[in-house]
């Protein structure tokens, strides 16, 4: 096993290390029990956080920025295009695995198929993962987490470039490398062999962590036959619809979601700039055309839209996992309590015959 | 400066307009060139019922159908101003310069159409696409059985390309039937819907190893479809164009998404079995 043992108060040293040639996010504390992702510095160094909820706004954005600037463009008689690069050499520290499946997702869709996306591959080409393992149950896990149903968590299993677990016998982190970057930091002095204890010790916390979760999604695969095969019946997606406030929340939180609009901004006497952001499907206009057709105008087509393109099986062999990571961050957003996990409880009630929620 | 299409899908290629025609009335034919020789080059490999992506700089960038054939030699695009983007792009003038990236989409097969009649049905604006199906034909004229096409407009004035109407109602080698829902005084054709034309005396429809091309507004759309499968044409051999909101035309941003398709990558154009195999309401 590519494993090494780091004792707890050497583990930012693998953040002093990275940041000598990256910038290096990592989550913080707000000022309530908020959580984020911010930029390493000299003067919040020391209040990164490993254990934590995980930060509400997903690392998502640091390969696919929430706004990102496409290419400046100059109009009139002297026109030209000048293309943006704003990727730069970056590492996020304390990713959890959720996010790590999330991004391998992105990595799926804008990288895999007939065309690459060159702004989202800028950026992942110069990203170093390292991936903290949610190891506390009371802190790192919360009611709303279901990535074991998701098959993404607690320990991801691949797709990142280290691994830092805390063994929680009050010294130990086992810190596995995923890439060939990941395992050239091995040679650091702060990292010492692992015994096959270290080894036994890592799976008893993972089984540990496991009893934490609640969140009854069990049903998750059969939701997705029932999608796939469009067993899902319109009554079921009108209760869904029925409930949605057409926030676009859900996919703002989503680590998973791809859906992006594009629009010209003017910068200057016949000077603009062309930018993407962040789009979702439940907001109104996410489909409708010039002169005013829309061809998903009830919010219940939308909403089944977002499931279906989350579940059917179709799009999971397409980028090789569902587009959900049980993250849980949807079922937090959700005013109308049609998070993920919800949807799959209120198909497998409407569908087994049972009252209606 | 501009990349080539490997480096980066979503940077559009210099293009500058030409020429600008009013076709009929808020529609215009707009004629425009690659700036370099080499982009033109590449570009002219599209098949018809292919798209492209068109920038006005500043104004947004939309998807756009092309109207010409690549057997022809100059480049165009018909819209009708609808919305924002459409609505610069009617402002512009010859020697503006604006942003086209493409061809995307999968266009019709029209190699394995071939020794098949093609029947072609057209309404209104709808012949903005099929324009391509047509010229291509006829350029490989030899390849195809008989063909017919129906076009019907709202009135006289309605009708597009008047040129080219001209030139294939003279042309021995094909049918071309016009159809007027109101006539003026001038008009000596059809008046009525255009599936009216298909029960002319003198009209032939072949059933057997046909493909049928429709396209038009969603009430023509209709009706033709309920004449036709009338008449015994199968769902598998009538072929449309899709047409949805789009961003990206390379199938990422989302926006084209039915059902398991793309309608930007896997589309535009589908049989109609295959529209109603995407699961959602067209």
């Amino acid at each position: 096993m590519r494993g090494r043992l780091i004792h707890k108060d050497d583990v930012l040293k693998i953040v002093d290390v990275l940041r000598q040639d990256h910038e290096v996010v990592a989550p913080f504390y707000g000022r309530g029990r908020d959580t984020y992702f911010d930029v390493v510095t000299d003067a919040n160094r020391n209040a990164i956080q490993i254990h934590l909820p995980n930060p509400y706004y997903p690392p998502k954005r640091y390969v696919l920025p929430h706004i990102q600037r496409m290419f400046k463009v100059k109009a009139g008689t002297d026109a030209g295009i000048e293309p943006c690069d704003e990727s730069r050499k970056r590492a996020i520290f304390g990713i959890r695995s959720c996010d790590v499946a999330g991004i391998f997702h992105l990595d799926r869709f804008y990288l895999g198929k007939e065309y690459r996306d060159d702004y989202y591959a800028k950026f992942r080409e110069k990203l170093f993962i390292v991936n903290v393992v949610c190891s506390d149950p009371q802190i790192d896990v919360d009611d709303d987490c279901f990535c074991v149903c998701a098959d993404t968590g607690t320990a991801a299993k691949d797709h990142f470039d280290l691994q830092l677990m805390d063994l929680h016998n009050g010294s130990d982190f086992l810190a596995v490398a995923g890439s060939a970057k990941g395992e050239a930091l091995f040679s650091l002095p702060f990292f010492k062999k692992a015994s096959a204890e270290h080894v036994q010790r890592r799976r008893e916390v993972l089984s540990e962590v496991r009893k934490r979760f609640k969140v009854a999604t069990s049903w998750y695969s059969a939701a997705i036959r029932f999608i796939t095969g469009r067993g899902v019946n319109d009554e079921t997606w009108k209760i869904v619809g029925d409930r949605c406030l057409e926030c676009g929340g859900c996919s703002y939180v989503c680590p998973a979601c791809t859906c992006f609009t594009v629009s010209d901004r003017k910068t200057g006497p016949d000077e603009y700039e062309r930018v993407r952001m962040w789009d979702a499907c439940a907001l109104g206009g996410f489909t409708r055309m010039a002169g005013g057709h829309n061809p998903r105008k009830a919010v219940h087509d939308r909403r089944n839209r977002r499931f279906f393109r989350k579940l059917a099986h179709y799009f999971m062999q397409r980028e090789l996992s569902m587009a959900c990571v049980g993250c849980g961050r949807c079922v937090s957003v959700c005013h109308g309590d049609v998070g993920m996990p919800s949807v799959v409880e209120i198909i497998r009630r409407t569908t087994v015959g049972e009252a209606k929620p | 400066m501009i990349n080539s299409r490997e480096q980066n899908v979503y940077q559009p290629k210099m293009a500058v307009m030409e020429d600008i025609r009013e076709e009929i009335q808020d529609v215009k034919t707009f004629y425009w060139r690659f700036e370099n020789p080499e982009d033109q080059k590449a570009f002219k490999t599209f098949m018809p019922g292919q798209f492209a992506q068109m920038s006005v700089f500043g104004g947004g960038e939309i998807a756009i159908s092309l109207p010409p054939s690549p057997t022809e030699d100059r480049l165009f695009f018909t819209t009708r101003r609808v919305g924002s983007v459409t609505a610069a792009m009617h402002a512009m003038k010859p020697g503006d310069r604006f942003g086209v990236r493409g061809p995307y989409g999968n266009g019709f097969p029209m190699k394995d159409y071939a020794s098949r009649n093609l029947i072609i049905v057209a309404g209104g604006i709808g012949l903005i696409p099929l324009r391509s199906v047509i010229i291509y034909a006829l350029h490989h004229r030899e390849q195809y059985k008989k063909i017919q096409v129906f076009y019907g407009a709202r009135t006289p004035k309605d009708l597009m390309y008047v040129e080219n109407l001209q030139d294939w109602q003279k042309d021995p080698n094909f049918e071309c039937y016009l159809s007027v829902d109101r006539a003026d005084e001038g008009w000596k054709g059809n008046v009525g819907v255009v599936g009216s034309l298909f029960k002319k005396p003198g009209v032939h429809m072949p059933v057997e190893n046909t493909t049928v091309f429709i396209c038009g507004p969603p009430v023509m759309f209709r009706f033709v479809l309920a004449d036709l499968k009338g008449m015994g044409f199968d769902d598998r051999n009538m072929v449309s164009t899709l047409e949805r909101y789009m961003k990206c035309g390379v199938g990422k941003c989302g926006h084209c998404c039915i059902g398991v398709a793309y309608v930007c990558t896997d589309g535009p154009v589908f049989t109609l079995e295959q529209i109603q195999k995407l699961g959602e309401v067209i």
